[in-house]
């Protein structure tokens, strides 16, 4: 089983100090465009893979035109410097960047790419629906022999997963396809309309839209209780995430973990 | 620009054309379907209201809009399907196809290769469940199989302009009225409607649930004096915002439809399978009258905005409020 750390500043290359536990790095952002590194950065994150002899993976965002103009940078970058990296795509925008003008780098699907529901909600009724219901909700669409045809068809090879609290059930999903399971934390949801941007102005508190921001989500996580939700939701930035650091009983399915030491925004 | 209007029974088709839609979207539901999935949606709507019933009901509905020559677009766009569902949801999509509907709208890259292997005789249209943010993304859907392409709620006007600018074989629809939703619906995991409303905390959209929320700052408590605790005990309030207003309270983004005319958008889209008829007509009415307008009339921007906003508040009795605007860049411009 590898073992990867995914971070997504250079700061916290800190976590690979005095630690010889990773064979790979996952470096990038997943979530907002506004956070995507910058060349320089991915230089150095760069640097420091190779002088550890470690592997590489580069994640990426969903994006606008103007983040697609910035991740194309990044690409080029890398299969300059680092062919035969990987690139976690979560964006089929990305994809088509990829598959165009970078077949050296290899195309792995986001975690944002692989639907299954994430509510934690879903704990409460498993147990009140059909048995067709519960296999729904713990199963990915790669149960579809087309559609592991297609990915494959496309060198997608691998396809990343959350600890969903639900568990997952990887079953009738093929071999070809290795699976990535991220640890501990899982994203629910992601937005545009980033309640954390400009959060400590007070001017600011009724203005909801694709505002600018200066970054709040870099200082500010807020916490959110409901009864009905089984475990604690955590706001950073545009996202919505649970932690859930409980190993599934199939670990086995799975041929890669990455591990977040900080929620990756 | 088209009005793409929801259509949830035949007996509406006739009120809702003369009320000025141009082409309408529905789902369907059946008892082999809800036996298995009782919270599961086939079509991104929960069981309840909101679906035909029939495929015989569909296909006189459809044959009635024909007559008008309003297309009718059938919807089955879950975000995800596992295999044991798809003998279910293909036997959806022919019998939809049978029924003579003139497209099918997906969300999901899988059922669209499916789909386009079946060769059928309808277009395929990405909904908003497929999260085209860029003209790259759009190809990539183009290439897959789609004519079509509805955007996600969160894009501005200026980033939709460059997309479809970059984008010339293909053709977009927008949101313009109804649920404006918090989060990116195609990458929003919250399952909705896990109840009915006997049991409010499931069946309550999960993004307007009241929540208790604490803040934890990136500095040391050390660091903090009390102005700052206060300062974020303030800041707190605008976490809370969505358990305070209704996503479905009148969202509206009619003033962009302005610059959506001028930028080839195809489509404006109404929200509201499930929505009352006489709603329906009423949201379809203030469309159709600003369209018509911009059309005829020759208005400057400021004063079809104007003109927006008054047959807003005029109709639904509410202010605009930015954070019920689909496109809020357009209430910092004068009108």
């Amino acid at each position: 089983m590898e073992q990867a750390l995914f971070i997504s500043k250079v700061d916290n290359l800190k976590y690979f100090e005095d630690t010889d536990e990773f064979a790979r790095l996952y470096f990038g952002m997943e979530f907002c465009e506004r956070l995507i590194p910058d060349a320089a950065d991915l230089k150095k994150v760069i640097s420091f893979v190779n002088e550890k002899k470690i592997d590489f993976t580069l994640v990426t965002p969903y994006v606008t035109e103007d983040g697609l103009e910035r991740v194309e940078r990044l690409l080029g970058t890398l299969a300059e410097t680092k062919p035969g990296s990987e690139v976690v795509f979560n964006d089929w925008g990305v994809f088509q960047v990829m598959d165009e003008k970078y077949p050296g780098l290899i195309p792995v699907l986001g975690r944002m790419l692989n639907k299954m529901k994430r509510g934690p909600r879903l704990l409460n009724v498993l147990d009140k629906i059909p048995e067709e219901s519960v296999r729904y909700y713990r199963s990915p669409g790669i149960t579809v022999p087309k559609v592991r045809e297609f990915l494959l068809k496309n060198r997608i090879t691998r396809v990343e997963f959350d600890n969903l609290l639900q568990g997952i059930d990887l079953e009738r999903t093929g071999d070809e396809i290795k699976k990535t399971l991220y640890l501990p934390f899982a994203y629910i949801t992601t937005t545009r309309l980033c309640l954390t941007a400009l959060c400590d102005r007070p001017d600011k508190v009724k203005e909801v839209g694709i505002t600018p921001c200066g970054h709040e989500c870099q200082r500010y996580t807020f916490y959110l209780k409901n009864p009905i939700m089984i475990t604690n939701l955590i706001r950073k930035g545009n996202t919505i995430f649970f932690c859930n650091e409980d190993i599934p009983d199939n670990l086995n399915m799975f041929d890669r973990v990455v591990i977040a030491p900080e929620i990756p925004i | 620009m088209k009005i793409l209007s929801p259509l949830d029974s035949k007996e509406e088709v006739k009120e809702l054309i003369q009320a000025g839609a141009d082409e309408f979207f529905c789902g369907l539901l059946e008892e082999t379907w809800h036996r298995k999935y009782p919270v599961i949606s086939i079509n991104r709507r929960p069981a309840g209201k909101g679906h035909f019933r029939t495929f015989a009901d569909l296909k006189e509905a459809v044959s009635m809009a024909k007559e008008h020559n309003a297309p009718v677009y059938f919807t089955v766009n879950e975000h995800y399907y596992i295999d044991e569902q798809y003998d279910l949801v293909l036997d959806y999509v022919k019998k939809a196809v049978d029924a003579g509907v003139s497209g099918i709208i997906l969300a999901d890259y899988g059922l669209l290769t499916v789909l386009k292997e079946m060769n059928l005789s309808v277009k395929l249209q990405v909904g908003t469940g497929g999260t085209v943010f860029n003209s790259q993304s759009a190809r990539f859907y183009q290439r897959m199989g789609a004519s079509s392409v509805t955007f996600p709620r969160h894009l501005t006007i200026d980033e939709i302009r460059k997309i479809v600018e970059n984008s010339p074989e293909i053709e977009f629809c927008v949101f313009i009225i109804n649920s404006r939703c918090v989060n990116v619906d195609g990458f929003c995991t919250f399952e909705h409607g896990l109840s009915d409303q006997s049991c409010f905390p499931l069946y309550r959209n999960a993004c307007m649930l009241p929540y208790h929320i604490s803040l934890s700052p990136q500095v040391s408590a050390e660091e903090r004096d009390m102005g700052d605790i206060i300062r974020e005990h303030r800041f707190l309030e605008r976490q809370h915002i969505w358990e305070t207003v209704h996503v479905d309270d009148h969202p509206c983004g009619a003033c962009a439809l302005y610059e959506f005319r001028e930028i080839r958008i195809n489509g404006v889209k109404i929200v509201g399978r499930g929505n009352t008829l006489e709603r329906k007509v009423k949201d379809i009415q203030f469309l159709r009258t600003l369209i018509d307008r911009l059309e005829r009339d020759n208005l400057s921007m400021i004063d079809f905005r104007k003109s927006a906003r008054e047959l807003y508040q005029n109709t639904y009795s509410r202010p605009c409020r930015m954070h019920m605007c689909y496109y809020p860049e357009v209430m910092e411009m004068p009108a």
